[in-house]
């Protein structure tokens, strides 16, 4: 069944583009030709047609998908400068001296420019490629460094703990095995991330399949995730009274939730609260988390959600490892919802992170509906 | 002594096993361990322990087929163990008949806190179960009175709709365990429900609204995120 709709959806996409590539060719044309009558008592001579047509075929090539219709629009407008432009007026005429030469030009013209343009926009894909290969090793870079650290500190406590336990007295060692479990813990998180940016990145497109989902039960989710790791942390949760209904990878924005509460409880110096708010705004659910910490070094602020994984590996603080990864994973889960995200200081102290999904007001309404059909019938005793 | 629950432990990693075994014998229990499905079949008919806990990414077979066979002959409880990322595992683990599941990483708590409750399980199943839906079921300030249809908060009704009553009534009568949400839309909407996910998730908000202080953290009725729903245990 989804299968069959995304087939249908791409043929869709397949037809729609050729139509506008058609309308392409055809408005070029058609601005050429009129350009050529309005062009005419100004020139005086019959030996400019020609070029404009030349320059509407290089406009058409650059313009649309394939060779198709950059080859088509030349032999068009070969004919066509025939046709309109030479004597004799509004008839073929194939055997002037020199028109097999100036149809060749055209048509050689045409595919020259074509070739160019496919190669062109060739490069531009493996600029692209190239991009997200650097990204790629750039992320792998800055996790294996993320990695080793916390490896270090736990094969070292560990060692410590074999070789030397008898001369440790029991209040050091339970620092140690705490410690050992805090890095555990926070490679787990690392690695949660990972797994899904492996997944948004997999070919073929993020793997995201939606489905209605309270708002509210999502951030309650991600809420007891965030327990068990900070269970000293002080969240004040604000939840509408209605109930937001909103299509979306239930796992994917827990996930999101979670990366952006665990980034308040770490980063955020001196906060003495975490707030979550999730708020009707129009046609979206905004899901915000902010804190009464010391902010967002302004500096950092425009790098903070785009992934640019330099800048956590710039840093030395230790405890700032994991915030580049956590926060990139978080916009382009946004991002995969059509969603908007956006990172600022607040007005009073402290950091904001939010972010919209969109909801489906038809889904809703029936939602609602069912609803309402049995809010009269009480239980029976 | 042999008053001691056995549990099997299914699982290919040695230090998982290892763990899990240290976890369970610190508190009483008794452990036997199989490296992969061929092993835990032989072991379950010949030893027929108590519970088990089957990791599904086993070597040899794949671990929904272990579930089917057991359940073909034996109603032992299934726990089973799962990476977080693998909601439609447990799913489809848990309508295979596995019990309850557990998500990797997990501590000490939470796995005693499972082998208790399926243990619990197993004594309703052969003595109280029959009786408890014309009971009476309590736990925090929230209770069921089967006998009256109704749901009281701190001694109050809480006016629940039929099919609100429904969902917290059946929650409660599996309580700890955790309930899938097809198989709850199956039972309050009948197998052709329309749209089941969505009015299920606004009867829960409703019902949410209704039962607990904090929505956004419930005590009563716990949402497992792409499996299900599962309600507080049962006080005595």
């Amino acid at each position: 069944m989804k299968n069959k709709k995304t087939g249908r959806g791409v043929r869709k996409k397949a037809f729609r583009l050729s139509l506008k590539d058609t309308l392409i060719t055809l408005c070029a044309l058609l601005l050429a030709t009129a350009l050529c009558y309005l062009l005419l008592p100004l020139a005086g001579n019959e030996s400019f047609e020609p070029l404009l047509f030349v320059l509407a075929v290089l406009v058409i090539s650059r313009l649309t998908d394939g060779y198709f219709y950059g080859v088509a629009a030349s032999i068009l407008g070969v004919l066509m400068v025939n046709l309109l432009f030479t004597y004799p007026y509004c008839k073929f005429n194939f055997t002037i001296t020199g028109y097999p030469i100036s149809m060749l030009c055209m048509l050689a013209t045409a595919i020259i420019t074509c070739a160019l343009t496919a190669r062109i926009k060739e490069q531009e894909q493996l600029m692209v490629a190239a991009e997200r290969e650097r990204m790629r090793s750039n992320l792998l870079r800055a996790v294996s460094h993320d990695l080793r650290t916390p490896l270090t500190a736990i094969s070292g406590a560990c060692s410590a703990l074999i070789e030397s336990g008898d001369a440790i007295s029991v209040q050091e060692k339970n620092k140690l095995i705490s410690q050992i479990d805090e890095d555990a813990q926070w490679l787990i998180r690392l690695v949660e991330n990972l797994l899904i940016v492996t997944r948004m990145d997999a070919p073929g497109g993020a793997d995201i399949t939606k489905s209605p989902e309270a708002a509210e039960e999502v951030a309650a989710s991600a809420l007891s995730l965030f327990r068990k790791n900070f269970p000293q942390a002080n969240v004040v949760v604000h939840v509408p009274e209605e109930v937001l209904i909103t299509p979306m990878d239930g796992m994917l924005i827990r996930q999101v939730l979670l990366n952006l509460l665990e980034n308040a409880a770490a980063h955020a110096e001196g906060a003495t609260r975490i707030c979550l708010d999730i708020i009707r705004d129009g046609d979206n659910a905004l899901f915000r988390v902010s804190d009464d910490g010391k902010g967002i070094d302004p500096e950092l602020l425009p790098h903070i959600l785009n992934g640019d994984y330099k800048h956590s590996l710039g840093s030395s603080e230790d405890k700032k490892r994991n915030m580049g990864i956590g926060l990139s994973v978080c916009s382009t889960i946004v991002a995969a919802h059509s969603g908007q995200m956006r990172a600022y200081n607040g007005s009073g102290r402290g950091a904001v992170f939010e972010f919209t999904l969109p909801l489906d007001n038809t889904d809703e309404v029936d939602g609602m509906d069912i609803y309402q059909d049995e809010v009269d019938e009480q239980a029976q005793p | 002594m042999s008053n001691k629950y056995l549990i099997l432990i299914v699982e290919d990693e040695p230090n998982i096993a290892s763990f899990i075994g240290t976890i369970l014998e610190a508190n009483n229990f008794e452990t036997m361990f199989a490296r992969n499905g061929a092993e835990a079949i032989m072991l379950i008919t010949s030893h027929c322990p108590d519970v088990i806990i089957l990791d599904l990414g086993l070597p040899d077979i794949d671990g929904q087929s272990i579930i089917q066979s057991v359940r073909s002959w034996s109603n032992v409880p299934i726990i089973v163990v799962s990476a977080r990322t693998r909601e439609r595992d447990k799913v489809m683990a848990l309508e295979a008949g596995a019990d309850d599941y557990i998500t990797k990483p997990f501590g000490a708590s939470e796995l005693l806190a499972r082998i208790r409750t399926a243990l619990r399980h197993v004594q309703l199943r052969e003595g109280e179960r029959a009786k408890r839906p014309n009971g009476v079921f309590k736990t925090g300030e929230l209770v069921v009175d089967y006998d009256k249809r109704r749901v009281y908060v701190k001694g109050q009704d809480v006016h629940l709709t039929q099919n609100e009553y429904k969902i917290v009534s059946l929650l409660s009568q599996y309580s700890g365990r955790v309930l899938t949400y097809d198989s709850i839309i199956k039972h309050i909407w009948g197998p052709n429900a329309r749209q089941g996910n969505q009015i299920l998730r606004v009867n829960m908000a409703n019902i949410r609204r209704k039962i607990e202080e904090s929505t956004a953290e419930p005590r009563y009725i716990l949402t497992e995120m792409g499996v299900g729903y599962r309600m507080a245990e049962a006080e005595e």
